[in-house]
């Protein structure tokens, strides 16, 4: 058997199509090959690199647009799952999060361009280091094969190591740096661990085959299953490091910190949800494949391990937001307990199974897209006031409301909104995920609402300090001097957070449409390599 | 007709914001203006919407309801254009924004819209810095608590009810008092707090609703009409009830969780107290009222005693405390404690004369410490503190404030003639009647042995009221130096804007005092039919009668009995509490007695 793939991935396969399928990600290795050449032409200064950096965001964009036209009619075959032996994967869930990755790294690029480039000095390094974390994330949704897996985790973080710590002369960086590459580092090596671990039982690097074994030998076979569980958790551990879930997640403190706002704001976002994503189609893999009374025996436990990990996750960032005086460092903690409440999302899916309970998918969906926009906004005032003061401490935001209102009113918006109050986009977020762990109408999925229900509260009080200390202190400094367009760009995520919340029925209709399909697609998949079990999940 | 009428009522002081919001350059007595200009023009609105009530009333066959919108939200949009194709997977959603009134909330309505104009009349003078942030979170305040009032969507009335906290927690944290970031913290924790634990129920009765429906709904008219066909299992309304009553009990504020209130009013702003009181406590009761008792009717029938107890022991103990407090303010926000106490007895003794008494207790509530808010804030502008010790024998200073504050404390301790007198009588009397039997079994949970010691919660009432009316008013003049302090362009006595925002309030506790039956003909009907939902209605409706025996006999007349067809193998899972619930009762499963009762739950299953 093949490293790469069980079959000539070639044969009957028109390259064409195959080229067309993974254009975004050829396109952004493009760009960045654009942003290395570029400075030999037109010189280091910034504005050349962002044209190229801005254009090369914008035909990605426009290529994912087209390939999440085409795969959503399943006409690329043989790399929708149906071929899952091959490496990559173009289906609706990639092509979708390609674009949200592209819009998002849009906002992070027009952050950039208010803030940091008139003193950028290295923006050719800069943008080559962000566009590989990019492409990373965009190749973590991208497959379902072991090895892939661990390179496109480990293109996205290395990058992210180097962007945490790009100025040199910033102590607090390149110690942020350092703390983030070790523990990347080793929770990367536990996963490859992990991987041999399970390369090594199952003689196959593909996700839908471990899961296949599992389906048929089931998970009480001796010492086998205790190898099967311990290559999983090793995995697993790769996939909690990227979504800084608990206890995992002591890099997102430091590194958030130390780094610049923009790019606290990228990984804020997409690293989490690049690796959420990961962990919900390697979950569906198993879902697909393995069936009752199995999926008692092994997805239970599973789901179990997620949720006790997700709320452990909600209460301990929460916990740990309580006493920050640094906005960013809290804003750090705030999103290790929203990626605990996407994970809750994600113990539904695994807990429902494989008959398709699409809720926890959609849930999941929905929630990191307002979460963009929510992170997004609140990094990004937090950058705007941070530039102009020179400090992220709280006192920074020190009577904010009279300083700056056009930053104050969306930073309350956007605060209001990781809460879950109504009527922010938040609160429809907490709503799904809230729904979908109810209708499984489980000991688990109860415990979970409760954990997120307490959590919403817990969190009510850090975020309240922020907007106390920007409506109620009494600061005598002169008003903040922001950029126009870092006023734009945040305004707008206050607006589309109301927005998401009053048309909150679009966003979930697609997430649910995108959802249904992943069962869909999934379930055929593995209906599809298996010839020695009926074919009935699914529809 | 007229569907988007209350829409329009909800949307207008949203819009007046940002109005507000534009003129940059505009000073602050434009902008007052301005904000009690759309204030009034959302009265004038609310009184288009009653005229439209009166002259369309719900009809007995229909849910109880005029004035309906119904725009999907969430999820209808999916089952229209999926239909089938949907699996079974995911449930049909139907959360709407739907709005409609009732006859309880269209006069809960006309109180927000009637108070809102005043409150701001009533903050001119009293605030002076950041006017314009002020003014659009009163604004911002007032339409959230229309939107709760209108609403027919349980998700709705949430969106609604939280968004209350935002703006007031402003209000009060920065236009309060000295110790006014405590109490807005202290305030915003507190109500949030209750408020998670009724989502988490919200998210349940949603489910549950999926489980008995096949549809997510959180539409009111479908589970209140599961809470009538006893859809929910006994065990499930328990804790759905007790999820509902963390969130509203909280907001009432209800006895062991009341302590955020009096902070809260002491700390606010004149207007700020004046909504706080006169509105937005009425969110708990009417969440009650709304919801717990008719979606949940065997665990409100269940629980009654215990709510009692907790109410009775709040009326004393609350009237107790206010005895003893030296500042006008938080004696107020301790009898309204009480008085909400008198509410939450009324709506628990499950009997349309308790909850005809309790809502129109709520209304009177609203105006009569509304009003005291006011006239204390009129002191306070003058004298800078509210402490009974240090100001004294105002009356020669200022008759005009001492007819007011005697007034509305009359009023307030129920005094027959004004509007106090008729909730409370009403609330004794059906919380005594509640017991009564006609077929040999016990109809409410409630009776004479409740109402002995909340009588005793009245009599402590006019104590402590008339006592602070005396010490205040009375007696030898104490003023504190360099007061009363006329800098602000006030009078030593009240200007006739001050006049003008409590003579209108005077006025309405007249006529509710004097001629209550408009009021309470019209909660009748939404009673019967939308909260006990029981077969009382037959021996209520004759209208030549006059109220007070009406109500009598309809109290006397007819048991509370809450439906007790339960829900079949779905709702296995959770059955193991009907068994034990079961026996208490079992005896209002038997069929009833009298023909007109059968008739009229013909008419109410003939319903949408």
């Amino acid at each position: 058997m093949s490293f790469l793939a069980q079959t000539d991935p070639w044969a009957g396969i028109d390259v064409g199509e195959q080229l067309f399928a993974f254009s975004p990600m050829i396109a952004l290795i493009c760009t960045m090959l654009a942003v290395v050449t570029c400075p030999l032409l037109f010189g280091r200064g910034p504005r050349p690199i962002a044209i190229v950096v801005a254009v090369g965001v914008i035909v990605t964009f426009y290529l994912a647009m087209r390939v999440a036209g085409v795969v959503s009619t399943g006409a690329i075959s043989g790399l929708s799952p149906g071929g899952a032996g091959g490496m990559l994967i173009a289906d609706p869930l990639s092509a979708g999060f390609q674009i949200i990755l592209m819009v998002f790294l849009a906002g992070i690029f027009w952050l950039w361009w208010m803030g940091s480039a008139a003193t950028e000095r290295n923006a050719p390094e800069f943008f080559i280091l962000l566009l590989g974390s990019a492409l990373g994330m965009a190749l973590m949704v991208s497959t379902l094969n072991l090895l892939l897996i661990v390179v496109a985790i480990e293109t996205a973080s290395l990058p992210s190591y180097a962007i945490v710590g790009f100025d040199k002369r910033d102590k607090a960086g390149a110690e942020a740096a350092l703390k983030y590459m070790v523990f990347g580092s080793v929770s990367a090596a536990v996963m490859l661990y992990g991987i041999s671990l399970l390369y090594g039982l199952v003689g196959s690097l593909n996700v839908a085959d471990l899961a296949q074994y599992v389906a048929t030998m089931g998970f009480h076979t001796g010492e086998s299953s205790v190898l099967l569980s311990v290559g999983l958790l090793a995995f697993f551990a790769g996939i909690a490091f990227k979504v800084s879930a608990v206890p995992f997640h002591f890099w997102c403190p430091d590194a958030f910190e130390g780094a610049k706002v923009e790019v606290t704001t990228w990984l804020s976002v997409a690293s989490k949800a690049a690796g959420l994503i990961l962990l919900a189609r390697v979950a569906l893999t198993f879902c697909a494949a393995v069936e009752a009374p199995l999926n008692m025996q092994f997805l239970e436990p599973v789901a179990w391990v997620i949720g006790i990990v997700a709320a452990v996750t909600c209460t301990i960032g929460n916990f740990s937001a309580y006493k920050q005086e640094s906005v960013k460092r809290l804003l750090a903690y705030s999103s290790i307990a929203h990626a605990g409440y996407m994970m809750m999302a994600a113990a539904v899916f695994v807990y429902a199974g494989s008959p398709g309970y699409t809720a926890g998918l959609t849930a999941l969906l929905v929630y990191i897209i307002i979460y963009m926009f929510m992170n997004l906004g609140a990094f990004g005032i937090t950058a705007l006031v941070v530039w102009d003061g020179g400090s992220d401490k709280l006192d920074a935001f020190n009577g904010l409301m009279r300083r700056a209102p056009w930053l104050a009113i969306p930073m309350i918006i956007c605060l209001m909104s990781l809460v879950g109050l109504p009527p922010f986009a938040g609160f429809i977020g907490k709503w799904w995920i809230l729904v979908a762990l109810g209708g499984l109408d489980s000991t688990l999925g109860w415990f979970l609402v409760i954990a997120a229900v307490a959590n919403t509260l817990i969190s009510l009080y850090f975020y309240l300090r922020i907007v106390v200390r920007m409506v109620f202190a009494e600061d005598q400094r002169a008003a903040v001097r922001a950029p126009v367009g870092g006023i734009a760009l945040v305004n707008l995520c206050a607006l589309a957070l109301l927005l998401l919340f009053v048309f909150a029925q679009p966003l979930k209709t697609s997430a649910e449409q995108l959802s249904r399909g992943m069962y869909q697609a999934v379930a055929s998949n593995t209906s599809d390599s298996s010839s020695a079990r009926v074919a009935d999940s699914g529809s | 007709m007229d569907s988007w009428l209350l829409t329009l009522i909800i949307i207008s002081p949203l819009v007046g914001a940002a109005l507000l919001l534009l003129p940059r350059r505009g000073s602050d007595a434009t902008i007052r203006w301005a904000a009690l200009g759309i204030s009034l023009i959302t009265a004038v609105l609310t009184v288009l919407a009653i005229a439209a009530f009166y002259a369309d009333p719900p009809t007995a066959s229909g849910d109880g309801f005029t004035l309906k919108a119904y725009v999907p939200w969430i999820g209808a949009e999916l089952r229209d254009s999926s239909g089938l194709d949907i699996s079974g997977n995911s449930p049909n959603i139907d959360i709407a924004y739907s709005v409609g009134i009732d006859g309880i909330s269209v006069w809960l309505l006309a109180l927000t819209a009637f108070l809102m104009p005043l409150a701001i009349l009533g903050s001119f003078t009293a605030i002076r810095t950041r006017v314009r942030e002020y003014y659009i979170l009163l604004l911002l305040l007032h339409m959230a608590m229309l939107g709760v009032f209108c609403a027919r969507d349980l998700l709705l009335f949430y969106v609604f009810f939280e968004f209350t906290l935002v703006p007031l927690y402003f209000l009060i944290g920065i236009w309060g008092g000295p110790q006014r970031r405590y109490a807005a913290n202290k305030f915003f924790i507190f109500t949030l707090a209750g408020s998670v634990l009724t989502f988490a129920g919200v998210v349940f009765l949603a489910y549950y609703a999926y489980t008995v429906r096949g549809d997510l709904t959180l539409n009111l008219w479908t589970l209140t009409e599961m809470g009538k066909n006893g859809e929910i299992p006994f065990n499930v309304q328990w804790w759905l009830f007790l999820a509902f009553a963390a969130g509203f009990a909280i907001k009432v504020p209800f006895f062991p969780v009341h302590t955020w209130l009096p902070l809260a009013h002491t700390e606010a702003p004149t207007a700020g107290s004046v909504i706080l009181a006169g509105v937005l406590l009425k969110l708990g009761t009417y969440g009650f009222c709304r919801l717990s008792i008719p979606i949940l009717p065997e665990a409100a029938f269940h629980l009654a005693p215990v709510v009692a107890v907790l109410a009775i022991i709040g009326i004393i103990y609350a009237a107790l405390a206010a005895w003893v407090q030296e500042d006008v303010k938080k004696l107020v926000a301790y009898s309204s404690v009480s008085h909400l106490g008198f509410c939450m007895l009324g709506l628990f003794s499950l009997k349309v004369a308790g909850v005809s008494g309790a809502v129109i207790y709520m209304v009177n509530h609203g105006l009569s410490t509304g009003a005291l808010f006011l006239v204390i804030g009129c002191i306070y502008e003058r004298y800078h503190t509210r402490s009974i010790y240090e100001i004294g024998g105002l009356a020669r200073q200022m008759p005009w404030v001492a007819f007011f504050l005697i007034f509305f404390t009359l009023s307030s301790i129920g005094l027959p003639g004004l509007n106090g007198f008729i909730g409370e009588f009403l609330v004794l009397l059906g919380t005594a009647t509640s017991a009564t039997t006609t077929d040999m079994k016990a109809a409410g949970p409630l009776g004479y042995g409740y109402v002995i010691p909340a009588a005793l919660g009245i009599i402590l009432g006019a104590v402590y009221m008339l006592w602070m009316c005396q010490r205040v008013l009375f007696g030898p003049l104490k003023e504190p130096a360099g007061t009363p302090d006329t800098s602000t362009g006030l009078t030593k006595d009240l200007t006739p804007r001050e006049i003008g925002f409590l003579v209108p309030i005077a006025l309405v506790c007249i006529f509710l005092g004097v001629y209550p039956k408009p009021v309470l003909d019209s909660f009748e009907g939404a009673i019967t039919q939308n909260i006990l939902h029981a077969s009382a209605e037959a021996t209520v409706t004759q209208s030549d009668e006059t109220q007070l025996e009406q109500l009598t006999a309809a109290a006397e007349g007819t048991p509370l009995n809450p439906p007790l067809v339960r829900g079949e193998a779905r709702t296995a899972p959770l059955d193991h509490g009907v068994a034990e619930s079961g026996d208490a009762r079992v005896a209002a499963d038997t069929p009833r007695g009298s023909n007109e009762s059968g008739a009229s739950e013909a008419l109410w299953r003939a319903g949408p």
